[in-house]
């Protein structure tokens, strides 16, 4: 607090002797901020912290004392006895031994601390209050800074001469004429540009402040307008981070690990597939390409031999390889040589074996478009004849095995429609089998659970008429199930599990 | 449930009012050839249960109240010097007479006597002075322990109580079973009203009817299955011994054979787990928030049981 204080007083001093040394504008503005600033009540908050008492409902801090007690040894600890002091610091150890009463120093071995206990929730909450204090501060600061420059004419010529600075600008790219300020051109451009950024920086604070998701979209909207307006555009580094700050404020919450990973990632991924497919122009590859053309230039002056100047474009180039093919057989390596390079040129304004990558992709691509459009049906189909051949089952020779597949269709049908209970044994399935099927359906399903059980686990093979049973069981599933099944179950069912023919 | 096997539970239940079944499941470990830990607070009649199984079954009833000086000579017997032929002559004791043989209080004998007795039950003979005496057939053991009072005893170590087919507890009879017992004991002892309905050889070619049950492979797989998982979970420190999947196996063939099939189901290997199982798992000291039946429980709701196994196996197939 003391420190707070002090540094202030300085800066006051600081202030003053400037000003007095040079009275200009600077030297005004700094005085007038470090006699205004203590009077704002939320920068004295943010400049003099706990000296301003917590507005509103803040819970009162649980202090709580604790006693740390050093081993008093030494005999500057402890001092004799007087009357009033309070028992519990005799120190009866040492009284003992000196056969008096001693007392501990209070003061000076006994150091309270102070620990200030908070939920975890409360300390958030202040945490969180202690910023946007600050927030709030930091855009009174912003404002003041603005408004006080603003009063200052140097200031606000300042801005119109930026402002028309921002028009030349914009004219010399864009085909449009402004209305320029009347300002002379010379202005000192200094105090506007603080200005300018303190109002920014307010406008972007607030947006943090309110972090109404509208508000920072609304900001980030007019800076890509004003941006749009003017047809000059801030470079990429000022221009990113402003509008990821814009964004931040404009999302609900605090992005989590996640997103913010995927969202990394895929950025990523976009860079290195660019990188990848168009690198750009590379140095290296620049310089093999000018090494080329120079050398394309050098056979071009050999074969046109008077001819000084270095063949550009098409004619020329036609026009070489006529004279080449007429000067016979003595000129034949020279155009070997030729045709080596207008190759080389053609290949050299990317890395080589980006045309491999390009082929392998063009190839996937084909590939997936014969395979896929066929894919879906192999795929049923297959279902289909697993189907089929569970089917064929039904009518196994074999009873047993032909109860079992039956009985394994019921449970296919009853898991696929939510009726299923998991891991379960089948006949306590009958419980959850009592809503929703028709009446006396349960019973019948246990009983062919406890056919199957006989037809899964016997040694025995089973009665015909337990093959009928069963069967007739399955009818009645199917019906019952079908007719409950909506539009989209029904599809399911039919196509993709194949239970209904 | 075959006829016999019907009337000997409708014996035993005038002696024991309302635990049909305990009596059932006492009655399928008699099939399964095993023996049987009753553990339970004093008083809710398992000594009562032991005496009328025996007459119900006719078999030969020996009751030995185990305190901490009975000696092993006292269950298997000894030999004595006989003056008159000058040699030594071996006198049985309690258990060579015996078909069912009641260890009333087992964990108050002595670890000796325990031992002895734990060697009678897995051989089925004594041994005396280097000869082997062969114990009657059938040959059970129904010991009783108490959860109460304890101090002062020598609780059944871990590997003795793995020899136990199932542990089982009686429980308080509810309130119309208390009253009819009540009611009942008002002039004559129930006991006495208990008549013999099956002889001995007639129980013993049941249990070998028993032994006979079918147990497919898809149980076979199951009960490996639930053993195996025992021993991987988390909390248990030792999990169910293969003795334990043996006698799964067992019981859950006999609970078959009791209720008139001739093969294992998965529901006869889910009724009988707890019981065989629930004496065989010790849990680790840091799994505190677990009690041995939950662990077992959870056992059974997640290992897969043969009925969904095989039903996935033909989705897979």
């Amino acid at each position: 607090m003391r420190k707070r204080w002090f540094a202030y007083a300085v800066w006051l001093l600081l202030a003053a002797c400037l000003y007095f040394f040079e009275n200009n504008t600077g030297t005004r503005v700094i005085l007038a901020c470090a006699l205004l600033f203590p009077l704002i009540p939320p920068l004295r908050g943010a400049l003099f912290g706990a000296d301003v008492p917590p507005e509103g409902k803040a819970p009162e801090p649980q202090t709580v004392r604790v006693f740390v007690c050093r081993e008093a040894d030494e005999p500057g600890d402890v001092r004799a006895y007087r009357p009033g002091d309070p028992i519990r610091r005799i120190h009866w150890k040492l009284s003992a031994k000196k056969d008096e009463l001693l007392i501990r120093e209070t003061a000076a071995e006994t150091e309270t601390v102070q620990a200030e206990q908070f939920g975890a929730s409360s300390a958030d909450e202040l945490k969180n209050r202690s910023r946007k204090r600050l927030l709030r501060a930091l855009i009174c600061a912003f404002l003041l800074c603005a408004a006080l420059l603003a009063l200052i004419p140097e200031a606000n010529h300042g801005a119109q001469a930026l402002f028309n600075r921002l028009f030349a600008a914009s004219e010399s790219v864009n085909a449009y004429v402004y209305d320029r300020f009347p300002v002379p051109e010379e202005q000192p451009v200094f105090l506007a540009a603080v200005l300018l950024t303190a109002a920014l920086l307010a406008l972007v604070l607030t947006a943090f402040l309110l972090k109404r998701r509208a508000a920072a979209l609304c900001l980030a909207a007019a800076f890509a307008l004003l941006q749009a307006y003017f047809g000059l555009s801030f470079p990429a580094w000022i221009n990113i981070p402003l509008y990821g700050c814009l964004a931040l404020a404009a999302l609900k919450r605090p992005l989590g690990r996640g997103p913010l990973i995927g969202f990394c990632a895929a950025a990523l991924s976009v860079a290195l597939l660019t990188a990848l497919l168009c690198p750009g122009v590379d140095a290296a590859t620049e310089a093999a390409s000018e090494a080329v053309r120079d050398r394309l230039s050098r056979i071009a002056q050999q074969i046109t031999g008077s001819v000084s100047e270095a063949p550009e474009g098409e004619t020329e180039t036609r026009h070489i390889h006529t004279r080449s093919l007429e000067a016979g057989d003595n000129e034949a390596a020279t155009d070997g040589e030729f045709r080596l390079v207008t190759v080389e040129e053609e290949q050299i304004s990317q890395p080589y074996w980006i045309n491999y990558l390009k082929i392998a992709l063009l190839l996937l691509l084909s590939a997936a478009l014969v395979i896929l459009p066929f894919a879906p049906f192999v795929l049923l189909n297959a279902r289909k004849k697993k189907a089929q051949e569970i089917r064929k089952a039904f009518a196994s020779e074999n009873v047993n095995e032909a109860v079992c597949a039956i009985f394994r269709q019921v449970i296919a049908w009853l898991s696929e429609t939510g009726f299923g209970a998991d891991n379960r044994l089948y006949r306590e399935w009958a419980d959850t089998l009592l809503g929703g099927m028709p009446e006396g359906y349960a019973e019948r399903f246990s009983r062919c659970a406890e056919d199957y059980e006989e037809a899964a686990y016997s040694s025995h093979a089973l009665a015909e008429e337990k093959r009928r049973l069963a069967m007739d069981l399955l009818k009645e599933t199917e019906t019952a199930l079908w007719k409950a099944a909506g539009r989209k179950q029904r599809l399911r069912l039919k196509y993709w599990m194949c239970l209904y023919e | 449930m075959r006829p016999q096997l019907e009337n000997v539970l409708r014996e035993v239940e005038k002696a024991i009012v309302g635990k049909r079944d305990v009596i059932e499941k006492i009655l399928t470990a008699l099939l399964a050839e095993g023996h049987i830990l009753l553990d339970d607070v004093p008083g809710v009649g398992k000594t009562t249960l032991a005496v009328a199984l025996s007459r119900a079954v006719g078999l030969a009833f020996q009751r030995v109240q185990f305190t901490p000086d009975v000696l092993p000579s006292d269950l298997v017997g000894f030999s004595m010097y006989d003056k008159a032929s000058s040699e030594f002559v071996y006198r049985p004791g309690a258990l060579n007479a015996a078909n069912l043989v009641l260890g009333d209080e087992i964990n108050r004998a002595s670890s000796k006597t325990q031992s002895a007795l734990l060697e009678a039950m897995e051989e089925r003979q004594v041994t005396v002075d280097g000869k082997s005496y062969p114990l009657k057939s059938p040959f059970l053991v129904i010991a009783t322990e108490n959860s109460v009072g304890t101090a002062g005893t020598q609780h059944l170590p871990y590997a003795q109580m793995d020899r136990f087919l199932v542990r089982l507890s009686l429980g308080y009879p509810d309130y119309e079973a208390q009253m009819a017992m009540l009611r009942d004991r008002q002039a004559i002892n129930p006991l006495e009203n208990v008549s013999c309905v099956m002889s001995a050889e007639e129980l013993l070619s049941l249990q070998r009817e028993a032994r006979a049950v079918t147990v497919k492979d898809a149980i076979l797989d199951y009960i490996t299955r639930l053993t195996m998982a025992s021993r991987a979970h988390e909390a248990v420190e030792v999990g169910i011994s293969p003795r334990g999947a043996l006698f799964i196996d067992r019981m859950a063939k006999a609970r078959a054979f009791l209720e008139n099939r001739d093969y294992v189901t998965g529901g006869d290997v889910q009724a009988v787990f707890r019981d065989v199982c629930a004496h065989r798992v010790l849990l680790k000291e840091s799994a505190r928030e677990y009690t041995v039946d939950q662990v077992l429980d959870e056992l059974l709701k997640k290992v897969e049981n043969p009925d969904r196994r095989g039903f996935l196996a033909g989705l897979k197939k």
